[in-house]
């Protein structure tokens, strides 16, 4: 697997460039993705300020809402849901396209026409993902504190000054940049994980549903396991 | 039949000199000279050089397309009846003591292999047998577990991947389930190779892919994608992609499996039409015996991944083999038991 990641990047700084090829890559994982993207977003923020209030209210100290909403979004809940919900999305039909490409042998008359498969199919997806998954972090960053800001102001009835200063002061460049650091891995990842699983599908339909669903597992899996280690070197 | 005399020879050498096809009609006697002349003339008119001659003569009203296409087939028997007398031709792909096991079957069994160049040759044999897996190996598609392929005087499996890429430009192939990309429809399909292989101009690419589908039937389909197009219609669409870049070596993997009886005649006439214009090497497997014993140089027939016979399709024809005269005649009983 290494290998293969390894041989792509090869590939991916080798002339001849496609970048209509990585504009409609980024199109597909990126763009598509947005409306997932944004509906998760909003309801995590929500719910994050939700739970947060409760607890904060314990402790008298619900005045922190705003900085416990937008740090646990921003540090963590933005790019790991994002990758997961990627994951879901163009990750399992990467897998399948390439999957299909491999079985219906599109992948050999690339090979045969002279043309690398890894270059031409494979290093436009993964730099695809490389650029979107941040954007998509930040997107959904936003939303979800807008997602809390509507929870606390129109529900609980906080001040918005409140919840948006105790948001200014609390988050420092550090916590986004450790967050998107985590979104630039995870979208490797993705992109990696069912890229490889798709390229290499076995034969029959049975072949490709099975390399959607490893893909789809291995990559989620590996997604929270990054997460700790990242946390943990970068906290 | 070993017995032939020298004048035999001389006559199918003769007969089988590569004439362009103008000069042959003439020969023969369907066309007069000055109409022939005619076309010349309109042709350089248009300014379409490769527009063929058959083509505008049919439009003249000179011949008509069974004619021309008679005329095509009878050039080829000729020469098919010269290359048995004097087989005489370079080899250009070579398959040297071969054997490939997959998924723990033995599939080429120390295949040996000569492909002439610049000759039709076809591959038979029972389904099963090794056919596909065969072409496969001769554009390195699959790596022999032992022994080596030559292509002209290159090792395929020892070629580093640049090198490699670079005699596969040489070849083109029809898979035997076509391989269209599904997210293009037929004329970028078509164009594909072009557009990421050459540096033609999209002017001139889409003229050439709409001469292409002209050939192959599929005019008007341009914008349909593959999997809105009946079977036979995405292997001609497939065939047109293969024959777009006009390679040296062209591989067809079943060319006619699974097309009405006159399609598959109009693909063996745009397959040794093609052949004729460019004189390149083509290969191709085959179910349809006899008929394409009339017009093929050569024929190989693989049986359990060895090479039962190989040579001139007049001797494989006539061949006393129980197991391949089984074959050519398609009875049920004989040494091949597949009931
Ligand atoms: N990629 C592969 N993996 C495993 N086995 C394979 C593979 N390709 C072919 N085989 C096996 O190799 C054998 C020969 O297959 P091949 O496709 O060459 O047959 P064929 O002569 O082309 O038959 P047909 O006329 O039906 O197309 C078959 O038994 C097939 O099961
Ligand atoms: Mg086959």
């Amino acid at each position: 697997m290494c290998l293969f990641l390894i041989s792509v990047l090869a590939n991916s700084v080798r002339p001849p460039y496609r970048p209509k090829n990585l504009l409609n890559q980024i199109h597909f994982i990126g763009i598509r993705s947005l409306f997932v993207i944004i509906l998760t977003a909003i309801f995590a923020g929500m719910v994050l300020a939700l739970q947060g209030y409760y607890t904060l209210t314990r402790f008298g100290a619900e005045g922190l809402l705003g900085p416990a909403v937008a740090l646990s979004i921003i540090r963590e809940l933005g790019p790991v849901l994002s990758g997961l919900m990627v994951t879901g999305r163009a990750g399992s039909a990467l897998a399948a396209e390439l999957g299909i490409m491999r079985i219906r042998e599109q992948i050999d008359a690339l090979e045969v026409m002279g043309i690398a498969p890894l270059q031409f199919l494979i290093a436009p997806r993964i730099i695809a993902g490389l650029i979107a998954l941040p954007i998509l972090t930040v997107i959904f960053d936003v939303i979800g504190i807008l997602g809390g800001y509507l929870i606390a102001v129109q529900l609980l009835e906080m001040s918005s000054g409140v919840y948006f200063s105790g948001i200014e002061s609390a988050v420092v460049m550090r916590d986004i940049v450790t967050g998107l650091i985590k979104s630039v891995g995870f979208g490797l990842i993705i992109t990696w994980v069912c890229t490889y699983k798709g390229y290499y599908a076995k034969r029959g339909a049975e072949g490709v549903s099975q390399a959607t669903t490893s893909a789809v597992v291995l990559s989620s899996v590996f997604i929270l396991i990054c997460d700790y280690f990242i946390t943990s070197i970068l906290l | 039949m070993s017995q032939t005399s020298f004048q035999d020879i001389s006559q199918a050498k003769q007969d089988a000199i590569p004439l362009p096809l103008g000069e042959r009609l003439v020969r023969n006697g369907c066309v007069s000279p000055a109409q022939l002349e005619q076309a010349l003339e309109a042709q350089s008119k248009e300014g379409h050089k490769e527009t063929l001659i058959g083509k505008t003569l049919i439009e003249l009203g000179y011949i008509t397309h069974p004619a021309l296409l008679n005329c095509l087939f009878h050039q080829l028997t000729r020469e098919r009846v010269a290359y048995h007398l004097d087989r005489q031709a370079q080899t250009i792909i070579r398959f040297e003591n071969v054997e490939k096991s997959l998924d723990g079957r033995k599939v080429l069994d120390n295949l040996n292999l000569e492909i002439p160049a610049n000759k039709i040759t076809a591959i038979i044999g029972i389904s099963g047998g090794g056919k596909s897996v065969t072409l496969k190996h001769m554009v390195g598609l699959m790596k022999p577990d032992k022994g080596e392929v030559w292509v002209g005087d290159q090792p395929l499996g020892r070629l580093s991947t640049r090198k490699l890429n670079h005699v596969r430009r040489r070849f083109s192939m029809l898979f035997q389930e076509g391989a269209l990309f599904d997210s293009l429809n037929v004329t970028d399909n078509v164009a594909f190779p072009l557009r990421e292989t050459t540096r033609l101009h999209e002017e001139e690419i889409l003229r050439r892919v709409e001469l292409c589908l002209q050939e192959v039937n599929l005019v008007g389909m341009g914008n349909k994608y593959p999997d809105e197009l009946s079977g036979g219609m995405r292997k001609r669409a497939a065939l047109a992609r293969a024959l777009v870049t006009q390679p040296e070596i062209i591989l067809l993997d079943e060319p006619t499996a699974g097309l009405d009886p006159i399609i598959e005649n109009s693909i063996h006439y745009l397959i040794c039409d093609t052949f004729m214009r460019t004189r390149y090497t083509t290969v191709f497997i085959s179910h349809a015996v006899p008929a394409i014993f009339d017009w093929c140089h050569h024929v190989v027939v693989l049986h359990r991944g060895r090479v039962l016979a190989s040579g001139p399709s007049l001797e494989i024809r006539n061949s006393s083999d129980p197991t391949i005269k089984q074959f050519i005649s398609g009875d049920l009983d004989g040494p091949i038991q597949v009931i």
